[in-house]
């Protein structure tokens, strides 16, 4: 009698999702210039360093162990917050590179598959880094693991979303 | 001839008239050529068309005792065409997928890659369900075949959600044909799903006729949904927001310094 209980239960939650998901799928218009500023809004830097082995290989050797366990959970806390924040840029990056594909342009509709490809890995690998993050903030005396290459796939996503917007002010300049 | 009560006029109501409109979802999916891109979801479309057909000439046998038409004969029939429906269901579920990941290499790899883990997972939870919980039902074969369905409508609408979620989180692009056959599916499913459980705990008569209700209901809820977004018209590609052109420039020096050379 529970399970059948619990089946209702999770019929009407994925019946609620799936509303939501049918109200909230309405057409946007793609604002290029909001992912550019989500992107922008992420200091980089930053996130490499909270990121970096060799920090924290520092922090251990020079902090007392209960010192060290309070600052390496701030930082994986912090770094997971970027992550989130980069998975949501590569969201709205998405978008723009599939609206992109759509253009008459070529040049435009080749950087869009540009832009979507990269976005698309930038999603997935901040998905990867999430769990590694919250590991460490659950348990910080663990040796941290290496995380997926989200740094540098954050600058390949920029780079082509760049190029895309040097492509569309071409075009509107013309 | 047996006299119609409002409740058995409803009942034919909402057993009759989602098949009349899936003749209509035929020739409106014919009509702008979507077979070539859903082949499996117009199989399973014509399929419950000819399923009904069936049903409905043996309800009528069976009601009129013509041709020794039997209860039992016709919830063979019901079992049996309900699992081929089953399987038809999970290639439209492929379908969708595919026209969803229609546009991306890597995703066509990694997004499929997790559906086959998911799907894994949600056939250990139906078979799980199926040796934990197999209902309280006293014919073996009935028993047999509401675990299946159960534990089938389970993984459709874990898929179906599953898919809906992916687009969401990704930011992906739905076409509108395949958007609303998956909305139509996951509303079915879900509400399946809820059907099918609570069928193999209540047995009794009217619990029976309540849930068939809701079954033909939910139907023609999800045949309306198809046929809605059939019918509308396909939005217009979203476009790229116009940035002023000084902007533009702000923005593309500041993705320089962003880019560490």
């Amino acid at each position: 009698m529970i399970a059948a209980w619990t089946l209702v239960a999770v019929a009407f939650f994925a019946l609620a999702i799936l509303v939501y998901v049918a109200i909230r799928s309405r057409t946007r218009l793609v604002d290029l210039e909001k992912a550019v500023q989500a992107f922008r809004s992420l200091d980089i830097e930053a996130f490499r360093n909270l990121l970096d082995s060799a920090e924290e290989a520092f922090l251990r050797d020079n902090l007392s162990p209960k010192k060290f366990r309070e600052i390496k959970r701030q930082r994986a806390w912090a770094a997971l917050i970027y992550a989130w924040e980069a998975g949501r840029a590569a969201t709205a990056l998405a978008k723009i590179g599939q609206a992109a594909q759509r253009s008459s342009d070529p040049k435009i509709a080749a950087s869009g598959v540009q832009v979507a490809e990269s976005a698309f890995r930038l999603r997935l690998q901040t998905v990867r880094a999430c769990p590694h993050l919250l590991t460490e903030i659950l348990l910080p005396d663990l040796q941290s693991r290496s995380l997926p290459p989200l740094v540098d796939q954050y600058e390949r996503a920029a780079e082509t979303l760049f190029r895309l917007g040097r492509f569309s002010s071409i075009e509107r300049r013309s | 001839m047996l006299p119609f009560t409002w409740h058995k006029v409803l009942f034919l109501f909402l057993w009759i008239s989602p098949h009349v409109l899936l003749g209509v979802l035929v020739v409106v999916f014919c009509k702008r050529r979507l077979y070539r891109e859903f082949p499996c979801f117009l199989a399973y479309v014509l399929f419950e068309i000819a399923e009904f057909i069936l049903m409905f000439t043996l309800y009528i046998f069976a009601l009129y005792s013509v041709l020794s038409a039997t209860a039992n004969q016709y919830a063979y029939a019901y079992y049996a065409t309900l699992m081929f429906s089953l399987v038809l269901r999970f290639g439209v579920i492929n379908e969708v997928s595919k026209d969803l990941f229609r546009e991306s290499q890597f995703l066509k790899v990694a997004a499929r890659r997790s559906l086959q883990c998911i799907t894994g997972l949600l056939l250990a939870m139906g078979v799980a369900l199926a040796v934990y919980a197999p209902g309280d039902i006293s014919v073996k074969w009935v028993a047999g075949a509401s675990v299946v369905t159960r534990g089938a409508a389970l993984v459709q609408c874990g898929l179906l959600l599953t898919l809906l979620l992916f687009s969401r989180f990704l930011g992906l692009t739905w076409r509108r044909p395949a958007f609303g056959i998956t909305l139509g599916l996951g509303v079915l499913t879900s509400v399946n799903l809820a059907i099918y459980a609570l069928r193999a705990e209540f047995t009794n008569r009217v619990g029976a006729a309540f849930l068939n209700f809701l079954a033909t209901g939910t139907y023609l809820v999800c045949v309306s949904i198809w046929i809605g977004y059939l019918l509308a018209p396909e939005p217009q590609p979203a476009s790229l927001a116009v940035v002023p052109h000084d902007e533009v420039e702000t923005w593309n020096t500041e993705l320089q310094h962003l880019l560490r050379d």
